[in-house]
């Protein structure tokens, strides 16, 4: 397996944020801003044989688009909870075959970051186009997008809001979001070896993920921060890159 | 009913689990509780082979329609039941000083739980939905963990801290 | 009660809920065994199959101590505790048992639309038809099957032999009952 064809971001170039212009979709679809316009027409052979042949699509894509797949999260989906066991199963197996990958600690958990990554990308968009045009607007300071993050998006994905949303007092660019119980880690039991090791890098990855599509470069990571009460509490350390004070610096 | 003390073994009867819930009864070494983990698996198996040979071929074949019926039970009325299987092994052993008592899954983990001895019935079934509810802190505190492996000794901290609430 | 609540009772009172997460990070997980074995889908169904039997080694156990379900007195019981329970209390879903062989060893289980695994899921268009062709996008679940059914002395073959993703008709799923393992069944059980 190659390390480098996996995204890790922050420690990679592969990161959304760091792609140039010369970068383009490899699968020759898709809207390419050093060409314009042009990128969108069907030039070449391979891509139009393909449209051209509807078996062929019909085959490799299912009866309904996905946007239609989408809309129907508003109305009520056939499949609205599926049970929390199995995302459990799930992620542990998730764990261990990422950990047999890995080289150490930090290693794991910045391979963790990079799948929930990818899922943060992608969850954004669908939880702005769950709840129609109420949540559509974009965005454009920083308490906002975190607000949101707190709020909605963390309902959407564990069916809860986060528990806490603090700025850091030392640093201004530093906030944090914190979940007393991350259902995540809910029955893991970190062996005492393992340092200060957090699952919840992955829930790091997907909050990273949609808040740098979203226009807002950080680095995300997650902590265990224990008190007597809640043995579990995780703390995520959001850190918006300076670029992004810059701007919320001259909007206000 | 006072409980002592719990065992968990693994299929293979080694010991992978074994807490002290309260005092009472002597201390036995981790050696000897192995010995005890190992003994208790070999009495029950063979404990059910006496049985057999005692058990008519129309006995065995009730288990499994009896079997059959829970099952239907369980599909139809969508209630669960107990998951203990022990049916012909080592169910309990009962002296002036405690009682044990041997439980068995059908994937054939044993649970055995020590108590303060009591004559009464009803000290069975209590043992049985103590059982029933490790069974589960099992199944979410160690199965769902990705740092526990498989039939090795279970070292999760929070398994251990919710065995010790389940007696609180 | 009707048919239809079989197993609703279980899923209510033990097994708590969440929502599309799951789907998602499954879908993650594919892709990236995507990366990870450059598009070799044959590999990475292996992997899918892999990590499904470790996860049904485990999560036996809380379907045992869940339900209370004894052992079965024949394959065709297993095959509807499966269906009706099984999927059911993890999936939410249930599927239908068709295809009975003669022996009555082995049976298809048809996995109803939509399919929580693949919900959101599309196979790429691209030059490469390979993907259409070779990713069993679910395999997962044939893997979980083996496994939690190794666990109680089963040893199962299961394959999927046809998925709506790739534009057939049906999502159909075999099971195939090789031998029960009289061997490791546990002492003490009649």
């Amino acid at each position: 397996m190659s390390d480098d064809s996996i995204i890790i971001p922050s420690t990679t170039t592969n990161s959304l944020s760091k792609l140039t212009i010369n970068d383009y979709s490899k699968t020759g679809f898709g809207y390419n801003p050093s060409i314009g316009t042009q990128s969108n027409s069907i030039n070449n052979i391979e891509t139009s044989n393909l449209l051209i042949s509807k078996k062929q699509i019909i085959l490799s894509t299912s009866t309904i688009p996905i946007y239609e797949k989408l809309h129907l999260i508003s109305k009520k989906s056939p499949i609205e909870e599926i049970t929390l066991s199995s995302l459990l199963y799930l992620f542990s197996e998730i764990i261990q075959w990422q950990f047999k990958n890995s080289k150490n600690i930090n290693d794991l958990e910045a391979r963790l970051n990079g799948l929930g990554y990818k899922l943060g990308i992608k969850l954004i968009e669908m939880i702005k186009l769950k709840d129609g045009y109420k949540l559509l607007k974009r965005d454009t300071k920083i308490l906002e997008i975190l607000q949101f993050i707190h709020g909605p998006f963390w309902k959407f994905i564990f069916g809860k809001q986060a528990d806490e949303l603090e700025m850091s007092q030392n640093n201004n660019d530093e906030y944090m979001i914190i979940d007393n119980l991350p259902i995540l880690n809910k029955y893991i039991s970190i062996p005492k070896d393992y340092g200060d090791l957090n699952c919840c890098a992955f829930v790091a990855g997907i909050i990273e993920g949609s808040l740098d599509v979203s226009g807002f470069n950080c680095n995300v990571t997650a902590h265990t921060s224990t008190t007597d009460q809640h043995p579990l509490r995780t703390v995520y350390l959001i850190k918006f890159h300076s670029n992004v004070l810059y701007r919320e610096n001259i909007r206000n | 009913m006072k409980v002592y003390s719990i065992l968990i073994l693994n299929k293979a009867g080694g010991l992978i689990y074994q807490n002290e819930i309260s005092s009472g009864l002597n201390k036995l070494s981790a050696n000897d509780y192995l010995v005890l983990a190992g003994t208790l698996h070999g009495v029950h198996a063979i404990g059910s082979k006496l049985s057999q040979s005692i058990s008519t071929t129309n006995n065995l074949k009730n288990t499994e329609e009896l079997n059959s019926i829970q099952n239907s039970n369980i599909l139809s009325f969508g209630k669960a039941l107990n998951p203990n299987n022990n049916k012909s092994g080592l169910q309990s052993i009962e002296t002036d000083f405690f009682n044990l008592y041997n439980f068995q899954t059908v994937s054939g983990l044993k649970f055995i739980i020590i108590t303060s001895p009591n004559d009464n019935f009803e000290n069975f079934e209590t043992s049985n939905e103590i059982f029933r509810k490790l069974y589960i802190l099992y199944s979410d505190y160690v199965m769902k963990d990705p740092f526990y492996s498989l039939d090795m000794p279970i070292k999760s901290i929070l398994f251990d801290k919710n065995v010790k609430e389940l007696f609180r | 009660m009707s048919k239809k609540n079989t197993g609703d009772d279980i899923w209510k009172n033990n097994v708590e809920k969440i929502v599309k997460l799951f789907t998602l990070t499954y879908g993650s997980v594919v892709s990236q065994l995507c990366r990870d074995f450059q598009n070799n889908y044959y590999e990475v169904n292996q992997q899918l199959d892999k990590m499904g039997y470790n996860i049904g080694l485990r999560l036996i156990e809380e379907f045992l101590a869940k339900t209370g379900i004894k052992r079965c007195q024949s394959f065709k019981e297993t095959a509807d505790i499966i269906t009706k329970l099984g999927f059911k209390i993890f999936l939410n879903i249930q599927p239908t048992i068709e295809n009975w062989s003669n022996d009555g060893k082995s049976c298809s289980l048809i996995i109803p639309e939509p399919n929580p695994l693949t919900e959101f899921v599309e196979l790429p268009i691209t030059s490469d038809s390979k993907i259409g062709k070779e990713l069993w996008y679910s395999q997962i679940l044939c893997g979980v099957l083996r496994g939690a059914l190794q666990m109680v002395q089963l040893d199962c073959d299961v394959n999927f032999i046809k998925d709506v993703l790739r534009g057939d008709d049906r999502t159909e799923m075999r099971l195939k009952l090789n031998k029960i393992l009289k061997d490791e069944v546990p002492a003490g059980e009649d």
